[in-house]
């Protein structure tokens, strides 16, 4: 094997993947990521970090259309994979690393990808993934010029400048206006929240869903299923709170749980919660996140962990009653919500009211 | 005064190597750590440096839409010069590239050049959030780095000086971590905090898209990788004369303890970020400046007295 047939698959083995997840396609998406995990690719936090795209699921055809534009922002050499059933993960991701693998592919992809951002319609929400509007980059192609971009000083390239307009202190702050979602890792499909920055603090925030209807029919989950739903938000929420090790572990237990190994799962659940709960570092992160007077972050957190084991049918302690508190009040609720945090702290309560989507089995049983 | 040769700026390029294979071997072994947790077979993850650096090698650059290139890339590229700057002074045993009558001046100099550095990085892309997570590293900059600055003064108070050869000699029988142990641990902090990395990584964090990194691909984006595992090696290389006792140690030559004490600290430093989660820069800046500014403060004031009361 020459060197470059060697560099070309020690890169494919070290591919970064970001796995978009259209409403209602959480089972494609777990297989899909446990697919990648299983080859040894990483998650990519943004399109810049990615060189494979996964679609798990159907997305609507707005959710087509951003992905569109999320693909553009591929830097290449890339390949993209549909995942429509749990199932056909593996088979995906090895098209899409055989892809990723195929030079000539992949050089005729360079030469007639858009060498340039797609034209802005004046509006702002079809911004790609997370950066609003200001990221349609492609390669760099020895220069910065996108001179034929310019639509004058007030709006440079055809993104409006920030505008100003009163802090929380009664100063006058620039006010930025950013779509978060729906191609954000660990956050819920098919959402997005525009919301208006002054610094990283939501001064306004307003919902709503792209892709499709988003009943998932969770009320009918056998129980190893739905340990295994919760513990996949509580993956996510350790991935953004920074604590990619113990997500793994959650990731794994997640798995486990699906492949309906409950004693395994359950020994494996035990621990992840044990180790989350000891965590003073995580308590002092997360203590106090969320509306007042409502369970804090760190509180959903274990109980979402206490409720899992309950799924499993064993003793949890008190996993609390109670179902989807902030899933009831809605869309609109959570970005109230989400006014006046940091933008650290909005990912935290968007992820941990999340967590609260399932009810408990009481009241499955019960009711 | 200790003696240190001054080898000739030819050796430069060897000291460069040096931090580079430890930056490898910091790699390596986070590979490995997080290979265990995600259950990847030891051989595949431990050869993660080498598959990643094909990886981005091969990905070609891109740019975003009124990006600020040039400050961009001499974001990206500032903070691995930063690291190999910072190494000029650690005496290799009795060899040294740099034998600074300032020295510790020199490195505290060189880890301010890292608050540039990772602003211009997040600030370059012309991406929100990107600049979220530049100004989170200012943040976190405001509270860690006034201790540092005071852990770094307790040794060259406690040996009367500031080149650091004078300080690793000063240590003869008692390393300046054991006895001054909130300095050294304050010290750690500081490394772990402007190398970005573990629980003072929010400035890259998941919960921003990669917040500095997200818009970097390619060797843009390695470089910054690279100097990420730079950083905390250099700062790991730099503890040793300061609190580690540089070269002494039995049996093995001077040179070779240096790298056998920066190689278990700097593995040390990697291994934290498998142990916790992430301190966000607004709760990170509270404990800055009401716990570690004062505990360091009281640090410098004793080491003050025992190092005027033995004269």
């Amino acid at each position: 094997m020459d060197v470059r047939a060697r560099l070309t698959s020690a890169a494919v083995r070290a591919a970064h993947v970001l796995v978009v997840e259209a409403p209602g396609g959480w089972r494609e998406r777990f297989a899909a990521e446990r697919a990648a995990a299983a080859r040894g690719w990483t998650p990519a936090a943004s399109p810049a970090d990615a060189d494979v795209l996964v679609v798990c699921g159907a997305p609507g055809d707005d959710l087509a259309a951003l992905l569109d534009r999320v693909w553009d922002q591929l830097p290449g050499p890339r390949a993209r994979a549909q995942v429509r059933s749990p199932t056909g993960a593996g088979q995906a991701l090895a098209e899409a690393a055989a892809l990723l693998a195929d030079e000539r592919h992949q050089r005729r992809d360079a030469r007639e990808r858009r060498q340039e951002p797609a034209p802005l319609h004046g509006d702002m929400d079809h911004g790609g993934m997370d950066h609003g509007d200001t990221d349609h980059g492609d390669m760099d192609h020895g220069g910065t010029d996108h001179g034929g971009m310019d639509h004058g000083d007030m709006a440079p390239a055809g993104i409006p400048l920030a505008s100003g307009g009163p802090d929380r202190d009664g100063l006058e702050m620039d006010v930025l206006h950013l779509s978060l979602g729906p191609v954000l890792p660990s956050w819920p499909a098919g959402l997005v929240l525009d919301v208006a920055l002054q610094g990283d603090v939501v001064v306004s925030a307003e919902a709503r869903h792209v892709g499709g209807p988003t009943a998932e029919g969770h009320h009918g989950l056998e129980p190893p299923e739905r340990a295994a739903y919760r513990v996949d938000g509580v993956a996510r929420l350790l991935d953004l709170a920074g604590w990619p090790d113990a997500a793994s572990r959650a990731r794994r237990t997640r798995d486990v749980l699906l492949d309906g190994d409950s004693a395994t799962g359950h020994r494996l659940l035990v621990g992840l919660r044990s180790r989350v709960g000891r965590s003073r570092l995580l308590r002092w992160q997360l203590r106090g996140l969320g509306p007042p007077g409502r369970p804090d972050v760190h509180d959903r957190l274990l109980r979402a962990l206490a409720r899992a084991v309950d799924d499993l049918g064993r003793d949890a302690g008190d996993p609390g009653d109670g179902t989807s508190e902030d899933g009831g009040a809605g869309p609109d609720g959570l970005a109230s919500a989400t006014v006046g945090l940091e933008l650290a702290a909005v990912r935290l309560v968007v992820a941990a009211a999340d967590l609260d989507r399932l009810p408990t089995r009481r009241e499955v049983v019960g009711g | 005064m200790a003696d240190v040769s001054v080898v000739s700026p030819a050796w430069a390029p060897a000291a460069a190597l040096l931090v580079l294979g430890g930056a490898w071997g910091a790699a390596a072994l986070d590979g490995v750590l997080s290979g265990r947790s995600t259950g990847l077979p030891g051989r595949a993850s431990s050869r993660r440096p080498v598959d990643e650096v094909a990886r981005l090698m091969r990905q070609r650059r891109r740019t975003t839409v009124r990006a600020d290139g040039l400050l961009w890339r001499v974001g990206g590229a500032a903070m691995l010069v930063a690291a190999l700057l910072m190494v000029v002074v650690v005496p290799l045993g009795s060899w040294a590239v740099a034998d600074l009558a300032v020295g510790v001046v020199w490195f505290n100099t060189m880890d301010v050049v890292v608050w540039a550095a990772v602003w211009l990085a997040g600030w370059g892309a012309n991406s929100a959030h990107s600049l979220v997570g530049g100004y989170r590293f200012l943040a976190q900059a405001l509270a860690y780095e006034l201790p540092l600055m005071f852990a770094l003064t307790a040794p060259p108070v406690a040996a009367g000086s500031l080149r650091v050869a004078d300080i690793a000699a000063a240590q003869d029988g008692l390393w300046f971590a054991v006895w001054m142990p909130v300095a050294f641990g304050v010290y750690c902090i500081g490394v772990v905090a402007f190398s970005v990395w573990g629980p003072f990584a929010p400035a890259a964090g998941a919960d921003i898209a990669g917040g500095v990194l997200a818009e970097l691909s390619g060797v843009d984006r390695l470089l910054v990788l690279v100097g990420r595992y730079a950083l905390l090696v250099a700062g790991a290389a730099f503890a040793v004369p300061m609190f580690l006792g540089g070269g002494s140690g039995p049996l093995l030559p001077a040179w070779t303890w240096v790298l056998v004490k920066t190689a278990l600290l700097a593995a040390a430093l990697v291994a934290v970020r498998r142990r916790v989660p992430a301190v966000r820069p607004d709760r990170f800046v509270e404990a800055g400046w009401v716990v570690l500014l004062p505990l360091v403060l009281l640090q410098v004031l004793v080491v003050a007295v025992i190092a005027v009361g033995r004269g």
